[in-house]
């Protein structure tokens, strides 16, 4: 590859490694993402082995990074030039596909968190899903394992529903406790999932109405690709009388590591005009 | 110290850092019957008349979360910093049964407290609440501060019979000028090159400093210097920050990392402000030593909200370092419920508003686990910099 103008973001999360090849051009363009699943690996090792890849997939050395920057567990990157806040990055992440936006709701392992951006792509002020996990992708995670589904398949289950079961909004420990119960009661499992779904979009639709989130909401993160959660989210927001637009981001599983990278030639070229 | 490379040199500081039996005190002293080890809080103390005493100023800066409170908290209100709990913890379970004495220098009413507490705890060992001048003025405060050495050079030297000569007091604040020189020495290392040691390694570093024998601090502080500026490394593109208000209670070090760890080099900090209380020497050749050490007070530079400020300005003073520390901006990190501190941000707020000087404010407790609120604040106070200015 011979462009000069590479930057690399790598979004360590709690659950995923996530990486972003950009060409920093006049016109940026993602070339590549990787979502890496940690599963109990040293975070350090999947980040190292999945940088040496993507750089010997694209025939590349470290050096021909004009950036690299990291985001979300940032320390566990052991080199790197910077680092940026995951909130930025992901409404970067988000902009730079969808320029519309003025909401992001950024959906992730272990909280979510409502973005307001202008039109370039500097937050303005955000909200967070308080402590509780319950309105987390690691809580859908766990309740998947209790159903015996796999991850992908909650989305398509959820849109069968008929007959949504509702459980505990507030805590995850509750909610898990109502879903054993629900399975023992014989509950059909896509009723279970869209109760869940319904619980998780209640608060981020809560947390937007509070905000007074303007629209377009794009949604960044994991929970982002779940089709089940979006139609959940739109049904509420429509309960609720909400006029917003709510769509996933392009690359939404990424968008933070997209941010970054982003934000990494950003900064080489200030940094490089602060210099001259 | 000898041969030691950097990696043993920062597993004694770490190791020094984690005792709370205070091994290293019990070994210094057991090395002569005449050796007495005195214990004192936050801020400043002329350590120097301790050393000509023959004696081991070692400082008590709490114990963070290393230890729960049990006893502690029965001492003090539930809208009172957290440091003197872990102290009187620490007291109550026999760590201090090496010190000979302790000196509580007056920087606000809960040390006032502390002290009274101490005097009823210990009525068999030496405890001194330390007054210092309100009042510049060599006819007043001077007089008044000079009478405040000779008492404690009488308290101490009931301690153990040994009264310090001219000399002996000139050749303490010899050896103490050189480690604040070195320790300047690697503050100005860091100010041009935060990434080569760590803020956290820094902050260690001094916390031995109030740990360990001057001779061997200085000699630490040698080796360190020899090490760091060897150091071939790239800095990261982080902002530099001065962090203030945390003087007395102690951050946790998750906190420094934290901060650090949000994209910011912390280039200066009052975590251990004692140890560079003087910018400049103090005269060791002075057929008054006293004399020298009580004109240093009048004349401090330093700024810090325990020091009453009369006509120095702090909000000047904290623009002025900002400038001479290349700083993009101040994190007031304050201990919740210290009143000096607190009290004092907005004055430093308005006169950073006035530089035009970005800068965001946290709270903490010694004993703070939960550090996402603080990556979250210094992250976005970062990127502000970066991105936007």
């Amino acid at each position: 590859m011979n462009s000069p103008n590479l930057t690399l973001g790598i979004d360590v999360g709690s659950s995923a490694v996530k990486m972003a090849l950009v060409d920093y051009g006049a016109l940026p363009e993602v070339i590549e993402v990787i979502n890496e699943r940690i599963r109990k690996r040293n975070p350090a090792h999947v980040i190292a082995t999945g940088l040496q890849r993507l750089l010997e997939c694209h025939g590349l050395v470290y050096e021909d990074l004009l950036y690299v920057a990291s985001t979300g567990e940032g320390e566990l990157v052991s080199r790197k030039r910077g680092h940026f806040y995951s909130m930025t990055t992901h409404a970067k992440g988000a902009y730079h596909y969808h320029p519309e936006a003025r909401t992001v709701v950024d959906m992730g392992a272990l909280f979510c968190r409502v973005i307001s951006l202008n039109g370039s792509a500097q937050v303005h002020s955000y909200a967070m899903t308080g402590q509780c996990a319950s309105g987390s992708g690691q809580f859908l995670e766990n309740i998947t394992r209790y159903l015996g589904v796999t991850i992908d398949e909650v989305g398509p289950l959820s849109l069968r529903s008929m007959n949504p079961a509702r459980t505990s909004g507030i805590c995850a420990v509750l909610a898990e406790t109502d879903v054993i119960n629900m399975v023992s009661q014989g509950i059909p499992t896509p009723d279970i999932i869209k109760g869940i779904h319904l619980s998780i979009s209640g608060r981020i639709i809560q947390l937007l109405s509070r905000f007074k989130a303007k629209s377009p909401v794009v949604l960044t993160g994991g929970m982002a690709q779940d089709p089940g959660l979006l139609a959940a989210l739109k049904e509420q927001a429509q309960d609720r009388n909400l006029k917003l637009e709510i769509y996933p981001a392009k690359d939404c599983v990424a968008a933070g590591a997209i941010g970054a990278a982003l934000w990494g030639g950003f900064r080489h070229f200030k940094l490089l005009q602060a210099k001259s | 110290m000898g041969n030691v490379t950097y990696a043993q040199t920062m597993s004694s500081i770490e190791k020094l850092f984690d005792d709370l039996t205070f091994e290293y005190v019990r070994q210094w002293k057991a090395k002569l019957p005449s050796r007495r080890v005195i214990g004192f809080l936050p801020i400043y103390i002329p350590r120097e008349i301790i050393h000509a005493c023959g004696m081991l100023p070692v400082g008590i800066f709490g114990a963070g979360d290393r230890i729960p409170v049990v006893r502690g908290d029965a001492y003090f209100q539930s809208y009172i910093c957290h440091l003197p709990r872990t102290v009187v913890e620490l007291a109550l379970c026999g760590n201090f049964g090496d010190f000979d004495g302790f000196l509580f220098p007056s920087i606000c009413d809960v040390i006032r407290n502390l002290s009274g507490i101490f005097k009823l705890q210990f009525e068999n060992k030496l405890v001194r609440y330390l007054d210092f001048p309100q009042n510049f003025d060599p006819e007043v405060g001077g007089v008044f501060y000079r009478r405040i050495l000779d008492d404690l050079i009488n308290d101490l030297s009931s301690l153990n019979g040994l009264r310090p000569t001219n000399n002996n007091l000139n050749e303490s604040i010899a050896v103490y000028n050189r480690s604040r020189r070195l320790l300047l020495d690697l503050v100005r290392l860091r100010t041009e090159k935060p990434h080569l040691l760590s803020a956290v390694d820094f902050y260690k570093l001094r916390r031995a400093g109030n740990t360990l024998s001057v001779e061997d601090f200085n000699a630490l502080l040698e080796n360190l210097l020899q090490f760091v500026g060897q150091i071939d490394a790239e800095p990261e593109d982080k902002i530099r920050v001065v962090v203030t208000g945390a003087f007395c209670e102690q951050p946790p070090l998750g906190l420094i990392k934290t901060i650090e760890n949000a994209g910011c080099y912390i280039v200066d900090d009052d975590f251990q402000l004692g140890l560079t209380w003087f910018s400049q020497d103090i005269p060791d050749y002075s057929d008054d030593p006293l004399g020298a050490l009580v004109e240093s007070l009048l004349e401090l530079k330093t700024f810090s909200s325990a020091v009453f400020e009369d006509d120095r300005m702090r909000g000047e003073l904290l623009a002025e370092r900002v400038l001479e520390r290349k700083a993009d901006g101040v994190i007031f990190c304050a201990p919740s419920f210290c009143d000096p501190a607190l009290l004092d941000r907005p004055i430093l707020e308005r006169a950073m508003n006035k530089h035009h000087i970005k800068h965001t404010s946290l709270q903490y407790h010694e004993n703070l686990g939960q550090f996402h609120v603080i990556k979250e604040q210094a992250g976005a106070f970062s990127d502000m910099i970066k991105l936007w200015e």
